[in-house]
C-alpha cells in the first residue's frame, strides 16, 4: 500500500469509499450475491484482506451494515458480498441495480489464520448464511489447494432452496480434492443429499486430530453443537475457529455495539478460536 | 514537570488572560448544581464546585455531531470537515482528567478518530484539586491523583495555588498572563499536608480486589437478576459517565432526500436494542444482561485491553440513577455475595 493512500484511508476511518456494483446474482429468495469494484484506483489497489474479514456497506440516507467478504483475497479488484435482506441497509442494497454506487469501508477485523492453516487438513462447517464468510476461506484454499491436506466441507441449510451457492457446490460434489457433504432439515422431492443437522454428519468423518483446523460459521445456536462434535474428534480448542455475528456498527472498536465478553467482535474478531471463545462470556 | 506558586488573588488575571486567546470553559453554577460552560466573565468560574451534571466528554464527543455531509445520488461524501477551535477547559478535577486519558485510549489508539483528535489537540486542560463529595470514590481506583494529561494543574493551599506545569503551552501561557514565583519547602510541605487531609476525608473506600475474577466467577449469580429488575434501562448512567464512549450513527436526510448528514449520537449499552442484529436477534435482551455487561466491560473488558478500569469514581452515575444502582452497590454485591441497597 502506498503511503499516500494509506494516509488517506487512515485520515478518516468513518469515510466510506465509493464502490460500483458490477454484478448481482440472485441466490435465494432472500439472498443476493453482489460484486463491487472500488472506484478510486489507489483505494482499490490498497484494498487487501483476509478471509473472514468484513466491510461496512454504507448507503447514505439509510446507514451502514457489516457484511463478511465472500470472495477470496486472491480475486483482485473485486469484492463479493453475499447479503441477506434483513434490515434497512440490506433491504436498500437489495433494491440497487448493477452500476449503482454504494460506499464501502474496511476491511475490518481479524479473519481466519490462513497461513497457519497451511500444511494441515481443514474441516469447514457452515449453516445457512454462515457460508458467506466461509466461502472466502474455501475459495482461498481452492486457489492454493496444493498447500493443504484434506479439505472437508459440511454444509447445512433449512431446505434445498436455501442452500447458497448451490450451483457451485453441486459441481463440487464430484471433485476429488474437496469432500463436500450437504444436508437439509426439510428435503423436497428433488433432494438426493443428506437430511438432518450438520452435526449428524460427523459420525462418518475420519478426522486426523493432530493435523486438522476447523472453521465454523452459522446461526448462533449451531456453534455449541458443532464444536462438541469437533471436540469428540479430539481436535484442539485453539485450532477450531468460529466467526461471530454481532452488531459491528463502526467496525473500528469505538461505538461499543459488538461487545462480546471482554472483547469487541469488530477488532478482536469476528473470527476467534474456540479457546478464546470459551473465555468470552455469552459468546457460545 | 515543573512547579510554580500563584497567589489566589491572581486567578482572575489568568482566566482573563486566557480569554484573550481562547474560549475558556469552566464550572459555573446552574441552580444549585454546576455545569461546564463557556465563561463570559472570569468571576463566573466556580472552582469550589463539587461535580458537574455532565462530564467534560461533551466537548470532545458532543451528544450529537455531524460526521459528514453526503449526496444520495452517487452515494458521495460532500464534506467530512473536522471542526475545532482553540479552547481551555479550566478547573477539571483529577477524575475528569483521568477519564479523558481513558477516552484517549479508545479514540486516539488504533483507528484514530479525527473528530476527537482535532478537539483534543485544540483544547488545553487546566486542572484543580477538589474535596470529595458523598458519592466520590476515586480513591478506590487511584484516580484521585493525576500526574499527566493536563497542561496546568492548580492545587489549593488556602491563600495560594501550587501550580504544576506539564506542557510547553501551559508554561508559556502561565508566564504570559500571571505572576508566579518559585516553590519553597513550605509550599511543598503544605501540598503534602493538604493531600493527606484530602485522602483522609473520603467518605468510603470501595473494595476492588479481584474484580475481574469475581465478574467471571459470578457471571451467573442471582445478583444480576436483582439488579436487572431494578434497572430502568434509561441510560442515564452512561450519559453522565465521563468514560462511557459508545455511540450510534444516524443518517438525516434533507426534505428532498438528495442530501443529508451522517451524525454520531451518544448511545448506551443500557438501551434494549443496543446489541440487536439486523434480523432481530438480541444478544442482550434482558435488562439484567445489560447491567452486567456495562460493569463487565468497564471493570474487565476495558481493563483487558488498556490495563485500567473504565471508571474514575466520579460518582455521577450514582447521583443520576433512579434505581440506586452504582459501582459501589454492584461491586459491594459482588464482594459480599448479595445485592445491597
Amino acid at each position: 500500500m502506498s503511503t499516500d493512500v494509506y494516509k488517506q484511508l487512515r485520515a478518516n476511518p468513518y469515510r466510506p469509499w465509493p464502490a460500483r456494483i458490477t454484478s448481482i446474482t440472485e441466490l435465494t429468495e432472500t439472498e443476493k450475491l453482489f460484486e463491487f469494484r472500488l472506484i478510486d484506483e489507489d483505494v482499490r489497489e490498497a484494498f487487501d484482506f483476509d478471509a473472514g474479514q468484513f466491510v461496512e456497506v454504507s448507503i447514505f440516507g439509510v446507514g451502514e451494515a457489516p457484511i463478511s467478504i465472500s470472495s477470496a483475497p486472491s480475486k483482485q479488484g473485486f469484492i463479493e458480498l453475499c447479503v441477506r435482506r434483513a434490515g434497512d441497509v440490506t433491504s436498500a442494497l437489495h433494491n440497487k441495480q448493477c452500476g449503482d454506487i454504494v460506499g464501502l469501508r474496511g476491511p475490518f477485523g481479524r479473519g481466519f489464520p490462513f497461513d497457519e492453516m497451511k500444511g494441515h487438513d481443514v474441516l469447514l462447517v457452515a449453516g445457512g448464511l454462515g457460508i458467506a464468510p466461509l466461502k472466502s476461506l474455501i475459495n482461498h484454499i481452492h486457489d492454493e489447494r496444493h498447500d493443504f491436506g484434506r479439505v472437508t466441507i459440511l454444509l447445512g441449510a433449512k431446505n434445498p432452496g436455501e442452500i447458497l451457492f448451490r450451483k457451485q457446490f453441486d459441481m463440487w460434489k464430484h471433485r476429488e480434492d474437496f469432500d463436500l457433504i450437504m444436508t437439509v432439515d426439510q428435503p423436497d422431492d428433488s433432494w438426493d443429499g443428506d437430511v438432518g443437522l450438520v452435526t449428524k454428519l460427523f459420525d462418518r468423518l475420519d478426522v486426523d486430530a493432530t493435523s486438522t483446523y476447523g472453521a465454523i460459521c452459522g446461526p448462533p445456536v449451531m456453534y455449541k453443537y458443532v464444536i462438541e462434535e469437533m471436540r469428540k474428534k479430539h481436535m484442539d480448542a485453539d485450532r477450531i475457529y468460529v466467526s461471530f455475528e454481532r452488531r459491528m456498527k463502526c467496525g473500528i472498536g469505538k461505538c461499543g455495539h459488538c461487545g462480546v465478553g471482554h472483547q469487541y467482535a469488530c477488532i478482536d474478531g469476528p473470527v476467534f478460536n474456540y479457546w478464546e471463545a470459551m473465555n468470552l462470556q455469552e459468546a457460545i | 514537570m515543573f512547579f510554580r506558586v500563584m497567589d489566589k488573588s491572581r486567578l482572575p488575571d489568568l482566566v482573563a488572560g486566557l480569554q484573550t486567546d481562547f474560549e475558556v470553559i469552566g464550572p459555573v453554577a446552574k441552580g444549585e448544581k454546576f455545569v461546564f460552560a463557556t465563561l463570559q466573565d472570569p468571576d463566573d468560574l466556580r472552582l469550589d464546585y463539587d461535580t458537574t451534571l455532565l462530564p467534560p466528554k461533551k466537548f470532545f464527543v458532543p451528544p450529537t455531531e455531524n460526521l459528514m455531509k453526503f449526496e444520495t445520488a452517487d452515494n458521495e461524501v460532500v464534506s467530512a470537515d473536522v471542526e475545532s477551535s482553540p479552547r481551555v477547559l479550566f478547573g477539571l478535577h483529577p477524575c475528569d482528567i483521568n477519564a479523558l486519558m481513558l477516552m484517549d485510549n479508545v479514540f486516539l489508539g488504533e483507528y484514530e478518530d479525527p473528530y476527537y483528535k482535532a478537539r483534543r489537540d485544540s483544547t488545553l486542560l487546566v486542572g484543580v484539586n477538589c474535596e470529595p463529595s458523598p458519592q466520590c470514590f476515586c480513591n478506590s481506583w487511584g484516580t484521585d491523583e493525576v500526574h499527566w494529561g493536563f497542561d496546568i494543574f492548580l492545587s489549593d493551599l488556602g491563600d495560594r495555588y501550587f501550580v504544576s506545569v506539564r506542557s510547553v503551552k501551559g508554561a508559556e501561557l502561565l508566564d504570559r498572563f500571571v505572576e508566579t514565583r518559585d516553590i519553597t519547602e513550605t509550599d511543598t510541605a503544605d501540598l503534602q499536608r493538604v493531600t493527606a487531609e484530602f485522602k483522609a476525608s473520603f467518605p468510603r473506600h470501595v473494595e476492588t480486589s479481584q474484580l475481574p475474577l469475581l465478574l467471571d466467577a459470578k457471571f451467573d449469580d442471582a445478583v444480576w437478576d436483582e439488579l436487572g429488575e431494578r434497572c430502568l434501562s434509561c441510560g442515564a448512567c452512561s450519559m453522565v459517565c465521563p468514560t462511557c464512549y459508545c455511540f450510534d450513527v444516524k443518517d438525516k436526510l434533507s426534505a428532498d432526500g438528495k442530501t443529508g448528514e451522517r451524525t454520531r449520537v451518544w448511545d448506551s449499552c443500557m438501551f434494549s436494542e443496543f446489541a440487536e442484529v439486523a434480523h432481530g436477534h438480541n444478544f442482550r435482551a434482558s435488562s439484567a444482561s445489560r447491567v452486567k455487561y456495562r460493569y463487565y466491560h468497564k471493570q474487565w473488558g476495558y481493563l483487558s485491553k488498556f490495563e485500567r478500569v473504565l471508571c474514575v469514581g466520579c460518582g455521577r452515575c450514582e447521583r443520576a440513577c433512579k434505581a440506586d444502582i452504582s459501582p459501589r452497590v454492584v461491586i459491594d454485591a459482588l464482594q459480599k455475595g448479595a445485592a445491597v441497597r
